[in-house]
């Protein structure tokens, strides 16, 4: 009974694998394109910040104000509120790709997957969250 | 304090003294040697100031004496100021103490005291004083001092039960904190800060006054600068500390009264009043208002105009309110709504009805202007009531009715009933919040398209916009219109139905809804869109519209002609711009064949469906079919023309661009 309950187990994951491996990062939808477009638009202005390292990208796909006191306080609510907008729209971008795909429930998985795109294709220089805690790429 | 002498140990004697304990003021592990060359070296294992402690605390002296008279320490230093020279004595008899720190760039600390059982003093006097030495005295967690030096004055004197009265007169010069997170700093603040403070039995009594001249502050969210002024007086007996009065002059705003009486144990504020006259609308909302929104058409405005403010808290909520508007203003960034030149006396009370008028003087609604008005609006606590109001638009106007406006508990949109109770009672009602709720119907008295589009920007429209507005209503999550709403264009009609916008005024508003359109002069329509010219009647549907940020997600759309009889005719130019929609190519046919002699063909039907999903557009003709060609257009009359679609996919995107290059003026058709 065990071995048959064990081998529907490893159907139904392979099955949830498989499916999960046909997810289409980059598919499109005025709704991803609308998010891409935003994203685009605000990467100019956190550019600075990136590198400043006063905001680093986290290990679950979304970017932190990691050193506040490096940003002048005229422009430190500015920098919050960046943060909070690009957060806001990583968050809509995973749901709505996952939503395109059909799947609602794979967003975990495709930020997941995302955070780690966004680290590895970080720039020299930028701060990046790992187990260790911020590093510097 | 009890002395245990020890045996000298070579050229040194060692004393070791008795834990000292009071209320503010703890020293254990007190220990003192005493060398043979006239120095001394002091040692406190464990030193408690207030809620601070320190460990391991050393002074070193040069020159050390202690006699029956006095106890002095000379060229001493201090561990936990290692660049200050210290000097300290301590008269037993007059009980005079006087300490001095001194370091570079003449920089002082002098305490001067007169400790007498009964009563006594101390004075501090700072010169160029570094506020960073001050960090370690606050805890960890709260915004410490980073730069900057202070001058001044601070006494305290008492007597034997306790402190009487405190005196702080300081100037503050290049002073900046900062919490470890960031986000409440200062830097560079410059000005005065006077306080005193006497005691009264249990209350303490205080009158202060800061002049903030220059500087900066972020105190998330706000961002402020130097400039304002606040003088107050009031008392605190442990539990209610009050501000009896206090002038608050902002900068570019103007001047603000307040009282306040606080809870200080449970962190709450009792009651309070606020009042303000002339204040400028512009900064207040900009510095001290809009931090605070988040990302949505109201953080995205600006006000205008002064407005006079008469507040009144207590109980847990505002219990009146007096606005006074001048020539008040309110308007979106994108100029896409403005209303100006506000006036009104508002004398809203929580408990009582009251009626206000609002006038004003006019505004703008996507560039077309607004005509002046004046709307009665009639308030009960927080239900706020506009039985008819006009808003003119051009030659035309917005007539409104039965708006109303009120603010419910709600969870997971359905009333909460006992949460209003319960908040009432201080008890948590974690699920429940409160929302503004509003509804209101309405028509529109007919606005000239002529004017309106030309207003907005938009392609010259010829027709008359006029409808009938359902009841509209908003749940605090979305805005829906119930039954259908009705315009009259292009000499025909549209209806909307179903119509939700959730997310109205948040980042990515989503709208949904089915659109009929019914007998639309085609004339007018190709007029204004520059399509090329086609007479005829047209009909059309929009069935599960959903727009994402007023962009096209999904619609099951179809175009077709009206039934009835009237003329039917399309001009060379309009054939062309529809073959060209479905590519290049076909639109070039026309122009070699023997039809370009003609400039206007006769045609039966007009069909053309498309269904968006994920950014495709699967297009179909007139006859229902899934595959091959489709007829867009079927000719009838002489001489006649078909028109047949080949693609029956294209992305939106393509096409969008496909319709604004045939729909721009001056545009040469393709020709091969």
């Amino acid at each position: 009974m065990n071995i048959i309950k064990y081998l529907f187990a490893m159907i139904a994951l392979v099955g949830a694998l498989s499916a999960y491996a046909t997810a289409d990062l980059e598919v499109n939808t005025p709704g991803v394109n609308a998010i891409k477009s935003s994203m685009q638009a605000r990467h100019a202005q956190l550019a600075g910040y990136y590198a400043s390292g006063a905001v680093g990208l986290s290990m679950d796909g979304m970017i932190e104000l990691r050193d506040p006191g490096s940003v002048p306080l005229a422009a430190r609510q500015t920098v919050n509120a960046l943060v909070a907008a690009e957060n806001q729209d990583r968050d809509a971008l995973y749901a709505e790709i996952a939503n395109a795909n059909g799947h609602p429930e794979w967003k975990a998985e495709i930020r997941s997957t995302f955070a780690q795109r966004w680290i590895q294709r970080a720039q020299r220089g930028w701060w990046v969250m790992s187990n260790n805690g911020w590093t510097q790429k | 304090m009890l002395l245990v002498s020890t045996a000298a140990r070579g050229a040194e004697f060692m004393l070791g003294i008795n834990d000292i304990v009071s209320q503010a003021f703890a020293a254990s592990g007190i220990r003192m040697v005493l060398p043979m060359d006239g120095s001394a070296d002091l040692q406190i294992a464990s030193l408690k100031v207030q809620q601070r402690e320190f460990h391991n605390v050393r002074v070193r002296c040069g020159e050390f004496t202690l006699s029956s008279v006095q106890i002095a320490c000379r060229k001493g230093h201090l561990d936990l100021m290692p660049d200050a020279a210290l000097d300290f004595s301590y008269a037993f008899d007059s009980k005079q103490l006087q300490l001095t720190l001194a370091a570079a760039g003449g920089e002082s600390w002098q305490v001067a005291g007169k400790l007498g059982e009964r009563a006594w003093q101390v004075t501090v006097r700072l010169r160029n004083a570094q506020g960073l030495r001050l960090a370690s005295l606050f805890p960890a967690d709260v915004p410490l001092p980073t730069k900057g030096t202070l001058n001044g004055t601070l006494r305290v004197s008492g007597n034997e039960s306790g402190a009487e009265i405190v005196n702080v007169d300081m100037q503050l010069a290049e002073v900046a904190f900062s919490d470890a997170s960031g986000l409440h700093a200062a830097e560079k603040l410059h000005g005065p800060v006077k306080l005193t403070v006497k005691r009264s039995g249990a209350v303490w009594n205080w009158q202060g006054n800061v002049a903030w001249q220059s500087g900066e502050m972020f105190w998330q969210p706000l961002y402020l600068r130097g400039g304002s002024g606040l003088s107050a007086f009031g008392s605190y007996d442990g539990k209610l500390f009050k501000v009896e009065q206090a002038v608050v002059d902002l900068p570019d705003v103007g001047r603000v009264q307040l009282t306040a009486s606080w809870n200080v144990q449970k962190s709450t504020l009792l009651e309070g009043t606020l009042q303000g006259r002339g204040l400028a609308l512009t900064s207040l909302f900009e510095v001290y208002a809009k931090p605070f929104l988040d990302k949505g058409s109201l953080a995205e405005s600006a006000l205008y105009g002064h407005a006079d403010v008469d507040a009144q808290y207590r109980n847990g909520g505002l219990q009146s309110l007096r606005l006074n508007l001048h020539e008040a203003g309110i308007s979106d960034t994108a100029r896409r709504f403005a209303l100006l030149g506000v006036n009104s006396d508002i004398d809203w009370q929580a408990d009582a009805p009251r009626t206000a008028i609002i006038a004003f003087a006019g505004g703008a609604l996507l560039g077309a202007p607004l005509g002046a008005g004046q709307w009665t609006v009639n308030m009960k606590g927080l239900e706020f009531d506009v039985p008819q109001a006009s808003l003119p638009i051009l030659d035309g106007k917005l007539d409104l009715r039965d708006f109303h406006l009120h603010r419910e508990m709600f969870q997971a949109g359905k009333p909460c009933s006992g949460c209003s109770q319960a908040v009432q009672a201080g008890k948590p009602c974690s699920d429940c919040k409160q929302e503004w709720h509003w509804y209101f119907a309405g028509s529109l008295v007919p606005i000239s398209m002529e004017q309106f589009s030309t207003a907005a920007g938009w392609p010259k429209m010829l027709g008359t916009l006029a409808g009938h507005i359902p009841r509209v209503s908003y749940d605090g999550r979305e805005i829906s219109v119930d039954g259908a709403l009705l315009f009259n264009v292009f000499d025909g009609t549209v209806v909307a139905t179903r119509l939700k916008l959730a997310d109205a005024f948040g980042r990515a508003p989503k709208l949904s809804g089915n659109l009929a359109m019914r007998n639309l002069d085609l004339d007018l329509l190709t007029r204004t869109f520059a399509f090329g010219s086609m007479q005829g009647r047209l009909d059309g549907d929009v069935n599960n519209l959903e727009l994402q940020d007023w962009l096209p997600v999904r619609f099951e759309a179809r175009v077709y002609s009206s039934a009835g009889s009237y003329p039917r005719k399309i001009s060379q130019r309009a054939v062309q711009n529809i073959s060209s929609l479905g590519g290049a190519g076909a639109a070039a046919a026309i122009q070699r064949s023997y039809l370009g002699f003609f400039e206007n063909f006769g045609y039966d039907r007009i069909g053309w469906s498309c269904v968006l999903r994920n950014d495709l557009c699967q297009m179909g003709g007139i006859e229902a079919a899934d595959n091959g060609p489709y007829s867009i257009i079927r000719g009838g009359g002489i001489p006649a023309i078909s028109v047949m679609g080949y693609n029956r996919a294209v992305s939106w995107g393509e096409l969008i661009t496909r319709l604004k290059r045939v729909t721009q003026d001056n545009v040469t058709p393709i020709v091969d």
